[in-house]
C-alpha cells in the first residue's frame, strides 16, 4: 500500500463525465479547472446522445491515468452504463471514481461497480 | 383617432393575437397539471392547446424537451405574425427578437473567444433570435473578425457601435457584455415606442413605455443585486442601468451607490410597487440573500414575473395596438416556463413546490 | 501427509529441530494475530466509518453494505435536490446556461485536500474538501436576471459535493481496504495451509530421522559389545588352550626330565597366570 500513498498529495481536483445539467450543476459549484495553456485540458465532460462511447472512454482513461492531478471522478451512473467494462475493471484507489445519478436517470445501487464489490466483500 | 386606420393594416394580426391568448392555459389547465403523475399525463393535458407540436415527442420526454417543441410553436406562430405584419407594426415585431439575438450574439462570442467550433452553437441558439445572417457569424475565428461581422451584418450593430468595442468583447466579461447591448436595446426600444410617428399618442406609446420602465427597473435592480461580492465595480454597474424608467435618475443614482440590500431597498422606496415587494420578501429587515425565500415561498424574481404577468395581462384590454403581441409572447413564455417547471416537479417528484408557478387567467 | 505440502531442505539435526519448533511457534502466533487483525481491520474501519458516516447523518444499522448503501441513496437525494436547484435556474433565468457556465470556468473553487488515517497500520486516504475563496468564476452569471437563483443553486451544489467527497473518501477508503484485507487473507491462508503444514512435516521428519539414527547407533553398540565378547571369548578359549597344553607339557616334562626347568620359577608361573586372568 505504500506505494499508494505517495502519489496523491497533489490531487486536489474533482473531474465529471456526465449530461449537460449534471456537468453545469458540478461547475457552479465550482469544480471546474482548465489547466493553462498550451494544451488547455478542462476536467469535465458533456455527453449526450451524439457523443461516442469511445469519447466517453478516452476521456475516463485521461482522468484516472493519465492526469496525476485528479482525486475524485464523478460519472453519472447512465454514462458510466455505457462503458461499464471499463468501470468495472477500474480498481485503484486514486482516484475515487464514484457514480452518481442523473436528473432523469435516478441512482441504481445494483449498477453500482463499487457497491458490487463492497457486496461481494462482506459476501452479501 | 388613432384607432381610425389602425386596423387597414394591423388588424388582422391584433385578431390572430387575441385569438393565440385564448389559447393560454388558464388556472384550470393548471389544476389539472399540478394531478398529473407522470410527464405523459402532462403531454395529453396539454393535446388541446399544443397539438400536433408534442406529437413527435418520444413517450415519457424530458423537460428540455417539452420546452423545446413549446417554444417551437411560439415560434412558429411569432413567424407567422411578422410574415403579415407590416411598416411600423412590422418593425415592432422584430423590435421583439432583438433581445433574443443579444443573447445569440453573446452565446456566439463566447464561442469564439474560447475557439470552440461556433458551428455547434447555432442550434443552441434561440430561434427567435436567429437572423439570416447570423451563420455568417461563425465565419469569424478571431473577436475582431467577430466584432466586425456583427457590425456589418446584424441589426445590433446600433447597440455595439457606440458602447462596446472589439477589445471591450475581449476583456469584459461576457455577462457584462450581454448586459451592456440589453441596457442599449432596451434604450432603443423605449425611444422607438415614445417617438415614432405611428405610435406617439397611442396606447402603444402608453403601453410599452409602462412596461419598458418596469423592465429597466426591474434590470436595475437585479444587477445591484446579483452584483453585490462580485469584481464588478460601482462606476462599471451603473452604466448597466437603463436610462429610463421609474428610478431613473434618483433611484438609479442612489441603486449605482448601494453595498447593501438596505441601501437598495431604500433606493427604491420611491416607488411604491418595489417597495411593496421588498416588503413581501422580507429584505427590508436586512435578511440576506438567505431569506430570499419569504413568506410564501416567493422571490423577488417570482414578484417581478408576477407584475410583468399582470401588466401583460391588462394590454389585452387595450385595443389598436401591437403591444398586444408583445405582451402575448410573455404569456406565452411565462407559460412554458410554468409547464416546464411543473412538469420537473413531477419528474423529479418534489410535488410540495408545483405550486410555485404564475398563473394570471 | 507428506505429498503435497512437502519439507524444508534441512540437515536432521537436533539444532535444525530446535529451529524447527521455534519456527512453528512464531507461524502459529502469527496467524493467530493476523486472523485477529483482519476481524479488528474491519470493526476498527467500521468504527472510523461509523464516526464518519454519523457525519453525514447515516447511523442506522451496524452492517457496512447497508451504510454504504444508505451513503449512496443519500447521495441520490442530495443530487436530486441539487438538480432541482438548479430546474430553478433554468426557471428564473428563462433559459439554458449550460454553455457559458462550461465556457466560463476556468480555475476549481472547490478542491480537495488528501489526508490520511491509520488504521491498525494501514494508510487510509481521506478526501476533505475546501474552496478557494478567492476564485469566483461565475459571479456574474445571470446578472440580469436569475443571479439570487444561480447563486443558492451553487451553493447547494457545492453542498452536495460536499457529501460526495465524503462518499468518494468512504469508498476508496473501502477498495484499499479490500485490497488489504485481501493481503491479509492470502496471508493467513498462506500460514495456515502452507507454512505450519510444512514445519510440522520437517519436524516429524527430523523427529524420525532422528529415531532412525538412534535405533542404528543402538544396533551398532550392540553389534560392538557382541563382537567384544565373542573376542572376549575366544581369547579365554584360547588360554585354557594354551594351559592345557602347558599341563601336558608339564606332565610330559615331570615324567621325562622333572625337575628341568621348573625348578628355579615355580613361584613366577603361578604370578604369570595371575597376570594373564
Amino acid at each position: 500500500m505504500a506505494a499508494g500513498t505517495v502519489a496523491y498529495k497533489d490531487r486536489q481536483f474533482l473531474a465529471v463525465i456526465g449530461d449537460e445539467d449534471s456537468v453545469t450543476g458540478l461547475l457552479l459549484a465550482g469544480i471546474g479547472h482548465v489547466t493553462g495553456p498550451p494544451d488547455a485540458q478542462r476536467n469535465f465532460l458533456v455527453v449526450d446522445a451524439k457523443t461516442e462511447n469511445s469519447t466517453i472512454e478516452k476521456a475516463f482513461q485521461n482522468f484516472t491515468q493519465e492526469r496525476n492531478d485528479i482525486a475524485v471522478l464523478l460519472i453519472n451512473q447512465h454514462v458510466a452504463e455505457r462503458i461499464r467494462h471499463v468501470v468495472d475493471s477500474y480498481s485503484e484507489a486514486f482516484p475515487a471514481v464514484l457514480e452518481i445519478p442523473s436528473k432523469d436517470h435516478p441512482y441504481d445501487p445494483e449498477k453500482d461497480s463499487v457497491l458490487k464489490r463492497v457486496r461481494r466483500l462482506f459476501g452479501e | 383617432m388613432e384607432g381610425l386606420f389602425f386596423n387597414v393594416n394591423s388588424g388582422y394580426i391584433e385578431g390572430i393575437v387575441r385569438g393565440y391568448r385564448n389559447s393560454l392555459l388558464n388556472g384550470q389547465h393548471y389544476s389539472n397539471l399540478t394531478q398529473c403523475e407522470t410527464i405523459d399525463d402532462v403531454k395529453l393535458q396539454l393535446a388541446p392547446a399544443y397539438g400536433d407540436f408534442l406529437g413527435a415527442l418520444p413517450p415519457n420526454p424530458s423537460t428540455s424537451a417539452l420546452a423545446g417543441k413549446m417554444t417551437d410553436k411560439l415560434v412558429a406562430e411569432f413567424r407567422y405574425l411578422l410574415a403579415q405584419a407590416t411598416g411600423s407594426t412590422a418593425r415592432f415585431l422584430e423590435y421583439l427578437t432583438y433581445g433574443y439575438m443579444i443573447d445569440n450574439v453573446a452565446l456566439l462570442i463566447t464561442g469564439t473567444l474560447h475557439e470552440r467550433d461556433t458551428r455547434e452553437l447555432l442550434e443552441r441558439c434561440h430561434p427567435l433570435g436567429w437572423f439570416e445572417t447570423l451563420p455568417v457569424l461563425c465565419v469569424a475565428t478571431n473577436i475582431e473578425e467577430l466584432y466586425n461581422s456583427v457590425l456589418v451584418e446584424t441589426p445590433l450593430a446600433g447597440f455595439f457601435k457606440d458602447s462596446l468595442s472589439h477589445q471591450d468583447l475581449d476583456e469584459l466579461n461576457i455577462e457584462i457584455v450581454r448586459n451592456t447591448l440589453y441596457k442599449n436595446y432596451l434604450e432603443d426600444f423605449y425611444k422607438f415606442v415614445t417617438t415614432h410617428p405611428d405610435f406617439k399618442g397611442t396606447p402603444t406609446q402608453e403601453v410599452m413605455a409602462e412596461i419598458l420602465e418596469f423592465e429597466a427597473d426591474r434590470r436595475a435592480i437585479n444587477i445591484t443585486l446579483n452584483s453585490f461580492g462580485t469584481e464588478l465595480s460601482k462606476p462599471e454597474r451603473r452604466k448597466l442601468y437603463p436610462e429610463f424608467g421609474k428610478l431613473y435618475p434618483e433611484g438609479s443614482l442612489m441603486l449605482s451607490r448601494a453595498d447593501d440590500i438596505e441601501a437598495v431597498s431604500l433606493a427604491v422606496s420611491i416607488s411604491a410597487d418595489y417597495k411593496a415587494f421588498f416588503d413581501a420578501v422580507g429584505l427590508t429587515q436586512g435578511g440576506g440573500l438567505g431569506g430570499m425565500g419569504g413568506s410564501d415561498g416567493k422571490s423577488l424574481e417570482d414578484l417581478f414575473y408576477q407584475k410583468e404577468m399582470e401588466m401583460s395581462k391588462l394590454v389585452f384590454t387595450r385595443q389598436f395596438t401591437p403591444a398586444i403581441v408583445y405582451a402575448w409572447m410573455r404569456l406565452k413564455e411565462q407559460e412554458i416556463r410554468n409547464v416546464t417547471w411543473i412538469s420537473e416537479c413531477i419528474a423529479q417528484n418534489q410535488k410540495e413546490r408545483i405550486g410555485n408557478f404564475i398563473s394570471v387567467f | 501427509m507428506s505429498g503435497a505440502v512437502g519439507r524444508e531442505a534441512v540437515f536432521p539435526t537436533r539444532q535444525s529441530l530446535g529451529l524447527m519448533k521455534s519456527k512453528l511457534k512464531g507461524a502459529e502466533t502469527g496467524h493467530s494475530l493476523l486472523k485477529r487483525k483482519n476481524v479488528s481491520e474491519v470493526r476498527i474501519s467500521t468504527f472510523t466509518y461509523r464516526r464518519r458516516l454519523r457525519s453525514t447523518g447515516i447511523n442506522r444499522t451496524p452492517e457496512i453494505t447497508r451504510r454504504i448503501d444508505e451513503a449512496k441513496q443519500k447521495m441520490g437525494r442530495v443530487m436530486q435536490v441539487a438538480a432541482f436547484s438548479l430546474a430553478e435556474v433554468s426557471y428564473a433565468v428563462g433559459g439554458d446556461i449550460g454553455y457559458q457556465v462550461q465556457e466560463s470556468a476556468k480555475q476549481a473553487r472547490f478542491r480537495v485536500r488528501a489526508n490520511q488515517d491509520n488504521v491498525s497500520g494501514v494508510l487510509l486516504p481521506h478526501f476533505e474538501s475546501y474552496t478557494e475563496e478567492s476564485i469566483n468564476d461565475f459571479g456574474l452569471t445571470g446578472l440580469g436576471k436569475g443571479g439570487q437563483q444561480v447563486q443558492r443553486c451553487r451553493e447547494t451544489y457545492a453542498r452536495a459535493v460536499e457529501t460526495l467527497v465524503e462518499l468518494a473518501s468512504l469508498q476508496t477508503a473501502f477498495v484499499i481496504l479490500d485490497e488489504v484485507i485481501k493481503v491479509v487473507n492470502r496471508r493467513v491462508n498462506a500460514i495456515e495451509h502452507v507454512i505450519i503444514p510444512r514445519t510440522e512435516n520437517t519436524i516429524k521428519y527430523i523427529n524420525s530421522e532422528l529415531d532412525e539414527l538412534d535405533r542404528e547407533e543402538f544396533y551398532r553398540l550392540k553389534k560392538v559389545s557382541g563382537k567384544k565378547q565373542r573376542d572376549v571369548a575366544a581369547a579365554d578359549a584360547e588360554i585354557e588352550a594354551a594351559r592345557e597344553r602347558e599341563a601336558q607339557k608339564q606332565l610330559g616334562a615331570a615324567t621325562e626330565t622333572p625337575d628341568g626347568p621348573e625348578a628355579p620359577d615355580v613361584l613366577g608361573e603361578q604370578e604369570d597366570n595371575d597376570v594373564i586372568f
